[in-house]
């Protein structure tokens, strides 16, 4: 099935490194990275490779896309990217990269940060 | 686990959700929307172009132009048609007749409109959206952001509660109702490439199913045309499928044909510059790709034709300034226009006609669930061309306001903890097995056979193949699925495996109405059935669970006022009747 499923992947064009600020407060006590090699194509965003991770290499990295538009408007996938803020679904993947949680706002896990959760009008 | 009380639980965050909250507060029960994704920027909704269609008179009403020749009867006429006469007649009533009051309120609430034609205003989703939630915080509805709703449970018969995921935190939360109005749009995610958000998992219509609900036309899916496929970033945008309609252009196949010019000029002239278009080229532009004249990403070309280059731009500049896009930036794709290469573009999942059963309350038949807005059953028929954006406004309003009247009826919150016991022990089962297969490819590979086989153009066989992936994918495969991580908080394989169930269950049944209906109506095109057939096929495929089985059964439409066709027509035949038959009125709709 693994095989049967890279091969309808993306062609592959390159393989580069992307760093994941890894930290689950419910089991870690320090955060981490971890570092995946991932195939890109050009024109892939962050959130293409994060997806290609999560579902080929770790399935227990957390980002924020259960609800994602993709298209820029939710504004949900806002991280750090290689130190910036970026939108996740619209920063192209285009060498090595390094992806930190939103600063200021507590981690979830992993990438997402609690900017949802409960409100009341 | 926490737990909240309120005597209308929303499910959906989207418009119709929102409609809805607003709905039952003024019907004066207490309201409690919880929306699985971030709120008012969640589903469809906030992602729609988009326009608010209204007959020419509510639009002179609310001060704009419209088309003084228009009327109710005529907008009415409009729609039947345009549904392939499978609409329910009462609801396209309903439609036409409430626009006018949602449109007003919604410039109300404050909503900007951008422009205007003879029947509709264009605005955002965004716009919508922010207007719908600011007049649903000032009546005081409680809102729950990021809680996925997993099961609704019944007492007697009667629905009284639910259970929600918070997908931050992982807890869940129990909440006690007196009704509850599905508000949880499509199931775009069973599908690659889609144009609408990826929590929209088919939830509402399979708890329903579950809870004894009707479910019907579901084999009738609309693939917005024209959306890119490639390169990855672009996909699912509906920027060019906008393109089609502002700019003009044209597309060509791989082996650089222009294959409209096959059809009848008339059809694709109506098809270019009305929303016509979506069903119309994602049907031609699948047939030239299953004929192996496909891209090299599955698609065809758009490209922007005898257009020359110069007018092409103008016109796309004063749209989208510096090829900008909503959120997004679509500059590298000016020289894909520029050289004549074009944009790799084919059809994708974006609206969903099939849904709960409702009657004129939109209430289902189950007592205390109210469906509204995608996710139930659709009043545009087999084919839609007016705004899903007013259909979500107008249902939405009239279920929450309906569900707060049964409310009102119910003189206590009954519990039912033997049911809510086993569904806790449902939900978390997957949390406590040994991990298996990835729920992420899994869910991908289902992604692919949808759109592979249950995409504008269908045929027996692949139907057959897609049934049989599903099956085995529900008796072996999701039993066994297990998230690698334990943590409660954000597991994303676990909330996939919790929609997995849906996904597939929604499937499966759009599986079975598309295999069932053995003729080509609307936005369901089956290969060896190319014909219109109104003698056997002037009925709606209705769906429900008996004894953990599907039962099938047909019901005809119900006729108000507008006597369908009779005889067999050719499917394109019958497009351009329909186009036809439009009443004098211009504009988009
Ligand atoms: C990209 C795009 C563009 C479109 N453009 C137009 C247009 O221009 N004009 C037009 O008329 N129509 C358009 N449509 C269609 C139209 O936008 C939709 O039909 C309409 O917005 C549906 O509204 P809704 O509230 O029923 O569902 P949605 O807006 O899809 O909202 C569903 C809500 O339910 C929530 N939800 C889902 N499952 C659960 C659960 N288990 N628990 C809790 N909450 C849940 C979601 O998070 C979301 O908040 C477009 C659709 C798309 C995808
Ligand atoms: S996913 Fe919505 S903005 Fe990126």
């Amino acid at each position: 099935m693994d095989g049967e499923e890279r091969k309808e992947a993306v062609p592959l064009e390159k393989t580069v490194n992307v760093r994941v600020r890894r930290y689950d407060p419910a089991t870690d006590t320090d955060s981490r990275y971890d570092t995946f090699e991932v195939p890109v194509v050009h024109g892939m965003s962050v959130l293409d490779a994060l997806d290609f991770i999560y579902e080929h290499l770790d399935g227990t990295l957390s980002y924020y896309d259960h609800a994602a538009c993709n298209q820029g408007i939710c504004k949900r996938c806002l991280i750090q990217i290689n130190g910036e803020t970026g939108l996740m679904c619209q920063t192209r993947v285009e060498g090595d990269v390094t992806l930190d949680p939103l600063p200021r706002f507590d981690v979830v896990k992993d990438l997402v940060t609690a900017r949802g959760g409960e409100t009341r009008g | 686990m926490r737990t909240r009380q309120t005597d209308v639980l929303i499910v959906g965050g989207g418009g119709a959700g929102f409609r809805a909250a607003i709905g039952a507060r003024e019907g004066n029960a207490s309201a409690v929307l919880a929306s699985k994704g971030p709120l008012a920027r969640s589903g469809a909704s906030p992602m729609a172009g988009a326009d608010l269609t209204c007959h020419g008179q509510g639009m002179r009403q609310a001060g704009f132009f419209g088309e003084p020749r228009d009327s109710e009867e005529k907008f009415f006429n409009d729609i039947v048609h345009q549904g392939c006469f499978l609409n329910d007649q009462h609801l396209v009533e309903t439609y036409v007749r409430d626009g006018p009051e949602r449109l007003l309120e919604t410039l109300a609430w404050g909503c900007k409109p951008r422009f205007s034609d003879e029947r509709a205003i264009f605005t955002s989703g965004t716009g919508i959206m922010d207007a719908h939630l600011r007049e649903a915080k000032r009546l005081g509805v409680e809102l729950l952001e990021d809680v996925a709703v997993l099961e609704i449970t019944k007492h007697d018969g009667v629905v009284n509660g639910a259970l929600a995921l918070d997908i931050h935190t992982g807890e869940l939360i129990v909440i006690n109702c007196k009704a509850v109005v599905m508000a949880t749009g499509g199931w775009h995610k069973a599908y690659t490439p889609v144009t609408g958000s990826k929590e929209l998992t088919g939830d509402g219509v399979a708890m329903g199913f579950r809870a004894g609900a009707e479910v019907g036309n579901m084999e009738f899916v609309t693939f917005a045309c024209n959306i890119p496929l490639w390169p990855p970033v672009w996909r699912g945008s509906i920027i060019t499928y906008v393109m089609g309609i502002m700019c003009g252009g044209t597309l060509e196949n791989a082996d650089r044909e222009r294959f409209l010019e096959k059809y009848d000029p008339e059809t694709v002239s109506i098809a270019s510059h009305t929303e016509w278009n979506k069903s119309f080229f994602s049907n031609v532009a699948a047939q030239e790709i299953r004929a192996g004249k496909g891209s090299p990403h599955g698609g065809v070309y758009y490209v922007a034709g005898d257009t020359p280059w110069e007018a092409f731009e103008a016109r796309v500049l004063s749209s989208y300034p510096d090829w900008k896009f909503k959120g997004a930036d679509f500059s590298d794709m000016a020289e894909l226009f520029r050289s004549g290469e074009g944009v790799e573009v084919a059809g994708a999942a974006e609206y969903f006609e099939g849904g709960l059963c409702v009657d004129k309350h939109f209430a289902t038949n189950v007592p205390g669930l109210y469906a509204a807005g995608e996710c139930a059953i659709s009043l545009f028929g087999a084919n839609r061309v007016a705004a899903a954006t007013m259909e979500m406004l107008v249902t939405g309003a009239i279920a929450g306001r309906a569900a707060a009247g049964f409310a009102a009826k119910q003189s206590s919150f009954a519990s039912n903890t033997d049911h809510l016991r086993a569904l806790i022990k449902k939900v978390e089962a997957p949390l406590g097995r040994n991990a298996g297969s990835s729920p992420g490819r899994v869910r991908a590979k289902l992604q692919r056979e949808s759109h592979e086989k249950l995409g504008p153009v269908r045929n027996a066989e692949e139907i057959q193949d897609l049934l049989k992936f599903v099956k085995d994918t529900q008796e072996s495969v999701l039993p066994n699925l297990a998230p690698r991580s334990k943590t409660r908080a954000y597991n994303k394989e676990w909330i996939e495996i919790l929609e997995l169930e849906n996904l597939l269950k929604v499937i499966e049944l759009s599986a079975v109405a598309a295999e069932a209906r053995t003729e080509s109506r609307g936005v369901h095109y089956r290969e060896e059935f190319p014909s219109t057939d109104n003698d056997q096929w002037l009925v709606e495929i209705v769906l429900h669970e008996k004894d953990g089985a599907t039962k099938l059964a047909k019901r005809p439409v119900s006729v108000t006022s507008l006597v369908p066709p009779s005889g067999s027509i050719p499917y394109f035949d019958m497009v351009k009747r329909m186009m036809l038959a439009h009443s004098d009125v211009g504009g988009h709709h």
